[in-house]
């Protein structure tokens, strides 16, 4: 339990420097500003991870770490405002480019499948994602006007 | 989603890859192109995914490393979560106003079969197409597929080409289009937010992200929605799919089969 700790500690250090880079030159937050914030989002994660570990039931580690992120920064909890505070400085836009920069690099491996794929598949595929993101908007779109939010 | 294999940070080849990836996205910008009315966002994380499949094919990414990626991938998208998390926290009370819009709005991942069934019957695809358009087809569908059909099952091969084309083009395909429907459609910015919760860690953000750069006036409340709804998806997704998803394709596929056949037949007869 402690090595894997150690080891996702260390993983996860290595993202969060290079989104403290990219957060300072996309969005000129100073590296020393975002500091606190992304150990405060390593620290949610770590807790979430073990908590994913420990708990017998079925449900994604993202769960846990998404569940834990919202608890903690609910308006009266203690420390709160200070996560939220600290964590605003790391710019959510420079959180998802490592993502994706590992995932164009992890799709080179299916590339070779993609590539025999034919025309019809592509179609159907596009029209899944469409479909699916769509729908979902549609529907938000719908009842948030019948509320009234929008 | 569950890779958590260990010693990830040895791999410095492949981190500084990376970090010269995002120094050099991040550094080109963002820039927006407009078409007509609408306006494609091309985003660092967007050139992020082409460079980074260009690498694949230099001397500085193997297989291995290749593969090792996929689980990193896992890794910084647990960030991100955490991050979705604290924004939805300070907005608890507006995800509660919300709260019946962020609920329905999980049942619009099932337009995906009303709308793609169709065209892949009638594009002449057969039961693939119950594995295609059943779900957006992520790894707990290619295990539920698997587990009903067999991997090797026409379903099995339907649902392993759309992971394939999910994997590849689903972040690059939803980071350009999130941006230009919104610009597009008389819809609000903060019901796509609701439809970023799609599945695929990667594929929210890359919907994300263009919604986010173009509305930074709303955009605490852009994250808290689609955090939210991104937790809703990761904790029905599986079971929507078990007990509502795929007993509807099969319906719907053998309504639709039947109506084809029908008319292939009316159309020989006159």
């Amino acid at each position: 339990m402690i090595s894997k700790l150690i080891d996702w500690t260390l993983t996860l250090s290595i993202v969060a420097i290079m989104t403290l880079v990219g957060n300072f030159i996309g969005y000129e937050v100073m590296p020393v500003t975002a500091l606190p914030g992304i150990i405060t989002l390593m620290v949610i994660v770590l807790i979430g991870m073990v908590i994913h570990e420990i708990l017998p039931f079925k449900l994604p580690s993202i769960a846990y770490i998404g569940l834990l992120a919202f608890f903690v920064t609910i308006p009266g909890v203690p420390g709160a405002e200070k996560i939220s505070e600290w964590t605003s400085e790391v710019n959510l836009l420079s959180l998802t480019t490592p993502i994706l920069a590992y995932a164009g690099i992890s799709i080179g491996n299916s590339w070779v499948d993609f590539a025999k794929m034919g025309w019809k598949t592509i179609i159907v595929g596009m029209l899944v994602l469409l479909g699916t993101y769509l729908g979902s908007a549609i529907i938000a779109e719908i009842i948030l006007r019948i509320q009234g939010i929008v | 989603m569950e890779n958590t294999k260990t010693n990830l940070w040895t791999d410095w080849r492949l981190h500084f890859v990376v970090f010269a990836i995002v120094i050099i996205t991040e550094l080109i910008g963002t820039h927006e192109i407009s078409i007509g009315p609408g306006t494609i966002l091309l985003l660092p994380m967007l050139y992020a995914v082409i460079i980074g499949l260009l690498t694949f094919f230099t001397p500085l990414i193997n297989k291995v490393q290749s593969s090792k990626a996929e689980s990193l991938v896992f890794m910084s998208v647990t960030l991100l979560i955490a991050k979705f998390g604290v924004q939805a926290g300070p907005a608890l009370p507006e995800l509660i106003q919300a709260g019946p819009a962020l609920i329905f709005q999980e049942f619009g991942n099932l337009a995906t079969i009303l709308v793609a069934l169709p065209v892949a019957v009638f594009l002449g695809l057969k039961r693939e197409t119950i594995g295609m358009t059943h779900s957006i087809g992520r790894e707990a569908n290619l295990a539920l597929i698997s587990e009903k059909y067999g991997i090797s099952s026409p379903e099995g091969r339907g649902v392993v080409s759309m992971y394939i084309f999910g994997t590849i083009f689903g972040a690059i395909f939803l980071g350009l289009t999130s941006g230009l429907l919104a610009s597009i459609l008389p819809i609000s910015p903060l019901s796509f937010a609701m439809a970023t919760g799609i599945g695929s860690g990667s594929m929210t953000a890359a919907s994300l992200g263009p919604l986010v750069a173009m509305y930074p006036e709303q955009a605490d409340l852009i994250t808290a929605y689609s955090g939210a709804s991104n937790l809703l998806t990761s904790v029905t997704g599986l079971y929507m799919s078990i007990f509502i998803g795929l007993p509807l394709t099969e319906k719907y596929y053998q309504l639709v089969s039947k109506f084809k056949n029908r008319k292939i037949k009316g159309d020989s007869e006159s």
